[in-house]
């Protein structure tokens, strides 16, 4: 038995996407319409962050194109989980009726191939509208376009991601544990959303759960005054890649744990 | 010949919550810690040969499941050794995996939205057959079953049949050493059934492969298993040739009848009459579990004719269930 490393899961994982798509694509009504629904759903809340900034010019010193580009950041760094990690939304189901089973017999990562399964297209959409929102209110700020600000801006996009894709994971997991894990997902959703705003605007019992309980902060706040103040970036922002790194580790390794714990329904 | 799978005096307990009625009683256990502990399997040892086909049985809840999924690797045992091909399965459930197939009944682990080849050559990658290898499993379908017009149909359009037939060339497709089959024809229609177990001693003759085989269907127990293994509440009850079991079950009959009337005050009415046999009764049928070593069922149908008014009567073949409710009562031998 050959080795399996990145790339022996890369091609696999490229293999199951052509095949996800292939059948996908054959759904056509059914792509459109998704397609449509994720395209509306940005829209309208595009339109209500809009509507927000007409009565307020600017939020505690953020302006509207700031204030843009943080929205823009965070939708783009909300693709990754949202194509590639969206099977955990069925995890619960999957552990109730004890389909989970299935997946413990193959000869690889448990985790991959779970989340192998699905591959969220929707998720496209939204990140050619963050992108769109991003590269608007870029001009609009008149930052620079250097190479290095190109580096910085890709490595904290990956860094957020991370931090998305950890608190879904740890979210999803708990359904080893509890009945109904619907609730704690549907809670890092909402907060999720909090996400688009700067933390500052918050008292400091919710920047505290912010950054540290339930760090949603480092999801766009934090890496993106690495681009937008680089001249008040606190020590965090610069420590988020490595909290990406440790969070999405903890949560992979948590998730591992519950699926151990994990001994199926009878049949 | 040599041993594949070893189980040497394995239980697996589970830690469950003593729970209490009613509402309040919830409440109280939501602070509680009052466990007991079930052994859903108890001090089981067994040896299986490279090459076999045991019949795994028992009724529902005797721990069946649980023994699997630790032979699969999926639960470690409490207790005791459990070695798959020379590996204990839970340490190393990836490895484990490379050298067994497993198939639940209703469970399909094939991919849904793919059509059976696409499915075939993911596995193929994901098992790292070659394709020589490869090519010359997929010859051997072709010569055992008509696989041509499933290769093409998406999994989640085929039916319940062609979706187990597909699953359990999928299970041999990287030659493993070891199949796991759960229930593979439950729900299934007789000719289906009968093709899945042509196919499956097929596989099993052509490629030596161990296949373990649970069930509640007696043909399949009758058409692959040499040996059988029974198990109820953790213990194991029986492990031998099934001929040694048939003699013992193919003298017992379940006669049953209507008569008009209280079906339970005749049922007692019976039982007085015929001590020697066991006589049980539901909104239907009054069942007499005729010992034909003893009496004939039809010299016992003859008497009770004279005595009641019987309606209407059917004749069973004694199932898997009482099989082991009289092992379980009085023990082989």
């Amino acid at each position: 038995m050959k080795r399996k490393g990145f790339g022996f899961y890369f091609r696999i994982y490229c293999k199951i996407l052509a095949q996800d798509l292939k059948s996908k694509m054959s759904y056509r009504a059914d792509f459109i319409i998704s397609t449509i629904g994720m395209i509306c759903t940005n829209i309208a809340g595009f339109i209500s962050f809009w509507i927000l900034f007409r009565s307020f010019p600017s939020i505690n010193g953020w302006s509207y194109h700031e204030m843009l580009f943080l929205y823009g950041f965070s939708l783009v760094s909300l693709t990754p989980v949202q194509c590639f990690f969206d099977n955990n939304w069925s995890l619960r189901i999957n552990v109730y009726n004890g389909d989970f089973i299935k997946y413990c017999f193959r000869p690889i990562n448990l985790f991959f191939y779970y989340q192998s399964e699905v591959f969220d297209i929707k998720g496209l959409g939204q990140l050619a509208f963050g992108l769109g929102t991003l590269i608007y209110s870029w001009t609009k700020i008149g930052l620079a376009l250097t190479p290095l600000m190109v580096l910085k801006m890709i490595l904290f996009l990956l860094t957020s991601s991370l931090i998305m894709i950890a608190l879904q994971n740890a979210a999803a997991a708990t359904c080893f544990w509890i009945q109904n894990s619907f609730y704690v997902l549907d809670l890092v959703l909402k907060f999720k959303d909090y996400a688009k705003y700067p933390i500052t605007i918050f008292s400091p019992v919710f920047r505290f759960i912010f950054t540290f309980i339930m760090p949603i902060a480092f999801i766009a706040y934090y890496p993106s005054l690495v681009i937008l103040r680089p001249d008040e970036v606190p020590v965090l922002s610069w420590l988020s890649p490595l909290i990406g790194c440790v969070f999405f580790w903890l949560s992979y390794k948590f998730w591992m744990f519950g699926a151990t714990k994990y001994s199926g329904t009878g049949s | 010949m040599s041993k594949i799978i070893e189980i040497r005096n394995v239980t697996k307990e589970f830690k469950v919550l003593n729970r209490r009625e009613g509402l309040k009683g919830s409440l109280k256990d939501l602070f509680s810690r009052d466990y007991k502990i079930v052994k859903a399997v108890n001090d089981i040892s067994m040896d299986i040969e490279q090459g076999e086909i045991v019949g795994y049985l028992g009724p529902n809840g005797a721990g069946k499941s649980t023994t699997i999924k630790m032979m699969t690797g999926v639960l470690e045992p409490t207790a005791g050794e459990i070695l798959v091909n020379g590996n204990a399965p839970y340490k190393n459930r990836s490895r484990n995996a490379q050298e067994i197939g497993v198939v639940f009944g209703q469970r399909s682990q094939l991919w849904w939205a793919l059509p059976l080849v696409e499915s075939f050559k993911l596995l193929k990658d994901i098992y790292q057959i070659d394709d020589k290898q490869y090519n010359s499993m997929l010859d051997l379908y072709r010569s055992l079953v008509d696989i041509e017009p499933l290769l093409h149909k998406p999994v989640r359009q085929m039916s319940l049949g062609q979706r187990t037939l597909s699953d359990i060339l999928a299970a041999f497709l990287h030659d493993p050493k070891i199949v796991f089959l759960d229930e593979p024809t439950i729900g299934l229609d007789v000719s289906m059934k009968a093709k899945i177990r042509t196919l499956i001693h097929a596989l099993n003759k052509e490629k030596n492969t161990t296949v373990i085989l649970t069930t509640h269907d007696m043909g399949d127990v009758d058409a692959l298993c040499r040996r059988i293994v029974i198990i109820d509440k953790g213990r194991m009850l029986y492990d031998n040739d099934i001929e040694h079991l048939k003699g013992f079950f193919g003298s017992y009959r379940t006669l049953k009848i209507r008569i008009d009337g209280d079906m339970k005050e005749k049922a007692e009415k019976i039982h007085s009459e015929l001590p020697q046999f066991s006589v049980d009764s539901d909104d239907e049928w009054i069942s007499v579990l005729v010992d034909e070593d003893k009496e004939k069922v039809i010299d016992v149908l003859a008497g009770l004719q004279k005595k009641h008014d019987i309606r209407d009567m059917q004749l069973e073949e004694i199932s898997t269930e009482e099989v082991i409710k009289k092992i379980y009562e009085e023990g082989v031998e």
